[in-house]
């Protein structure tokens, strides 16, 4: 799966679940500090991840690194997916 | 408690038919009695709920060049009249009303900071021809004005101005929103355009020709000096005891039984019992319970209610309760709420009336006073991250936070709350201090707004408006201090006291009294050590050590249960079939009449509930809801305004003075 397929899949996630148009989604900004997640849409978010790209997310995978923003979380399911 | 209303302009020629009108929107605030008084430049108008000289009292009274008209309670006025006596006035009723009158004759507008109480009044200066209107310290009653067709009118709620002619209100957007991301508008401003709100702790006078004075008398923590040391623990915590058990006692004073609310935590439980302790009559104790077992406090609320031997009353409200009521509460509170809390208050004030008690004291003020929020915890958690660099122990302490909320609880998804928290290491401690996490939570709510009103969110204009508004000691409070202020400022004042508190209570004609708001107990809890109040994680300290053995173990040492009614579930069925009410007004046709929101982006939204309310639906998405739902209502009532007239008979006072 291409970088571009899980971006849109990541997107169409959030633009189904919290509300906002394609263009005002920041594929470098922490979506918790940008407003458009709290806490539980970031629970919700790492579910999606697991589900839609069937990877396993630890707990040591729980850092900023990982899911300030999208593009670090497209990184995360290519990391994993490479690993398969 | 009562209703007010005046309307200032001499090109005015129908005063009497305007305040007539305008008063029939006010009758629920006072049903016992009403009066008015016109002349050549002002009317003013008055509806009454008799509560102290119930024989004499009436509204608007009269002395010699002064005519007031006045919604509130002044518990000290037993002792000002003495000292007004001393001074050779003479009084010709035992009401307090009349003591306001006399004050402000021996003192103008000095009076206000004599007071002790809540109040929103006007006051007609036959003299100087000037209107002196003045609300309380904390905004506990309401006081609005609106500049129409060239005169002002002002009334203790906005809905009297709908019998204004060629008068329409008009929600302003921009002000809408700052209501939704702060639970409250900051400095006078109403969500309305044209309206704005007496600020609390100020006074305003106005002549012929409109306002000439705006003056603060009081602000929150005035009396705060950083540099004076602290006594100990101990003697502060008597000293404490003392003065709230005064306030207590001062607030007692009525010619009508007072009750009480008892929601079951320590804040009302205390009050329950101090009056208990003070007064022989069977204290009234009144209770919301849910069906939903999360909700419920009965528990503790009967253990209360046992220990002191109250007469106890409940109201169960069921899920069906909030969606039949979403609608006449919101007529009453004229602003969007962002949970229904408020609806259970609107059934339990009913209760209230129906066992013919018109007063009740209850525990409002105390969260905010004596560091009861979570929020306080937070900012201290942030703050000793901050400092610490980091430390492991000081993060895992954020586990502290929202035991109620089980997926705090889980060990891998802690990793998430900190990630959270992280977000706000960097800014916690602005001016906006507390209120950075509601807004980061609130500003996904400029998204729902139709695009054409083009709402933006701009925090560091937000900030400079904030800044406008601090008092010039701010920068010397402790980072706690400042969230006390401005919880007191915002969710005190613009939602809780309002909305869920004086609305609710007014709504039935009942009146809500606040120990903990009395200024010597906030000026005194203020001005202590933040420890006292939050000790480690131990939040209202110093209240609980101080009145522990007078109440229920079991009720001190319970983690604090924020109060809370069914939201989002009680609109949406298991199915996911929206209610009546939510279907009407989330419906297209209503969102695309009234303009507020964007239709693609609400049925985009309504869509994550099609099979139901997900079990893990957090506090966001039930506030949007709640906040859309509430925002159409307040739309609707400006079209639909309500029809009400005034019993005739009624009319005690009837002056013509041209």
């Amino acid at each position: 799966m291409s970088s571009v397929m899980i971006l849109e899949q990541i997107l169409n996630f959030i633009v189904d679940t919290y509300m906002v148009e394609i263009d005002e989604i920041p594929l470098n900004e922490s979506l918790i500090d940008e407003g458009i997640i709290d806490s539980f849409g970031l629970i919700e978010l790492a579910s999606f991840l697991e589900k839609a790209f069937l990877i396993q997310v630890n707990d040591d995978d729980l850092t900023r690194d990982n899911f300030s923003s999208i593009n670090k979380m497209i990184a995360l399911v290519d990391r994993k997916k490479s690993h398969d | 408690m009562c209703g007010v209303f005046g309307v200032l302009g001499v090109h005015k020629q129908n005063k009497k038919n305007i305040v007539v009108n305008a008063l029939s929107h006010l009758n629920h605030r006072g049903p016992d009695a009403w009066g008015l008084y016109v002349n050549r430049v002002i009317g003013l108008g008055h509806t009454r709920l008799s509560i102290i000289d119930i024989e004499d009292g009436h509204q608007p009274m009269q002395s010699s060049y002064c005519i007031i008209s006045f919604n509130g309670e002044i518990y000290n006025y037993i002792e000002l009249r003495k000292e007004l006596e001393s001074q050779g006035y003479s009084f010709n009723t035992n009401s307090d009303t009349e003591v306001i009158l006399k004050l402000y004759e021996s003192i103008g507008t000095n009076c206000f900071k004599m007071l002790n109480g809540e109040f929103s009044v006007l006051i007609w200066d036959k003299k100087s021809e000037q209107l002196v209107v003045g609300r309380d310290r904390y905004g506990i009653r309401p006081l609005y004005v609106l500049l129409h067709d060239r005169a002002y009118f002002f009334s203790s709620e906005m809905k009297a101005f709908d019998a204004l002619a060629h008068y329409k209100r008009e929600i302003d957007p921009q002000h809408l929103f700052e209501h939704g991301l702060l639970w409250n508008t900051l400095a006078d401003n109403s969500i309305y355009k044209d309206i704005y709100t007496v600020e609390s702790g100020t006074f305003e006078v106005f002549n012929v020709n409109g306002r000439t004075t705006k003056e603060r008398y009081y602000q929150v923590g005035e009396s705060f000096d950083s540099n004076i040391t602290a006594d100990s623990f101990d003697n502060t915590k008597k000293a404490f005891q003392e003065l709230l058990d005064d306030s207590i006692k001062v607030r007692l004073r009525s010619d009508v039984p007072v009750g009480a609310y008892l929601s079951g935590g320590i804040d009302s439980t205390i009050i329950s019992q101090r009056i208990k302790e003070y007064t022989n009559y069977e204290l009234k104790t009144f209770s919301v319970t849910f069906e939903d077992k999360s909700l419920n406090e009965s528990h503790f609320q009967i253990l209360a209610s046992k220990q002191i031997s109250s007469i106890h009353h409940e109201v169960k409200i069921l899920n069906q309760d909030i969606d039949d009521n979403l609608l006449k509460s919101i007529y009453h509170t004229e602003r969007p709420i962002f949970r229904t809390a408020p609806v259970p208050l609107h059934l339990l004030s009913h209760k209230v009336k129906d066992t013919d008690t018109k007063v009740v004291l209850t525990g409002e003020g105390a969260d905010e006073i004596l560091f009861g929020y979570d929020t306080f915890k937070e900012l201290k958690i942030l703050n000793e991250w901050k400092l610490s660099n980091g430390d492991s122990t000081v993060i895992e302490s954020l586990k502290e936070l929202y035991p109620h909320l089980s997926h705090y609880a889980d060990k891998r998804q802690f990793a998430f709350i900190k990630m959270y928290y992280e977000g706000f290491l960097s800014d916690f401690d602005n001016e906006f201090n507390g209120l950075n996490i509601r807004l980061s939570n609130n500003k996904i709510i400029e998204k729902y707004f139709n695009k054409s009103l083009g709402i933006k969110f701009n925090k560091s204009t937000l900030l400079e408006k904030l800044k406008k508004t601090l008092p010039s000691n701010y920068a010397s409070f402790s980072l706690l201090q400042k969230n006390s202020y401005l919880e007191i400022k915002t969710l005190l004042q613009g939602y809780l006291l309002s909305s869920q508190g004086d609305r609710m209570a007014m709504s039935n004609s009942v009146e809500g009294r606040f120990p903990f708001l009395d200024h010597r107990v906030v000026e005194m809890a203020f001005g202590m050590p933040d420890e006292y109040k939050l000790k480690n994680f131990d939040q209202k300290h110093i209240l609980k050590q101080a009145f522990k053995n007078e109440i229920p173990e079991e009720i001190t040492n319970r983690p604090k249960q924020p109060y809370m009614a069914p939201d989002l579930i009680a609109f949406i069925s298991s199915d996911g079939q929206l209610s009546d009410l939510a279907s009407t007004m989330l419906s297209e046709q209503y969102i695309v009449e009234y303009g507020l929101f964007d239709n693609k982006i609400v049925k985009r939204f309504l869509n994550k509930f099609k099979n139901g309310v997900p079990e893990n639906t957090g506090y966001r998405d039930n506030m949007i809801f709640i906040f859309l739902l509430t925002s159409q209502i307040c739309q609707y009532w400006i079209n639909n305004p309500l029809e009400v007239e005034l019993d005739m008979g009624k009319c005690v006072v009837d002056i013509l003075d041209m």
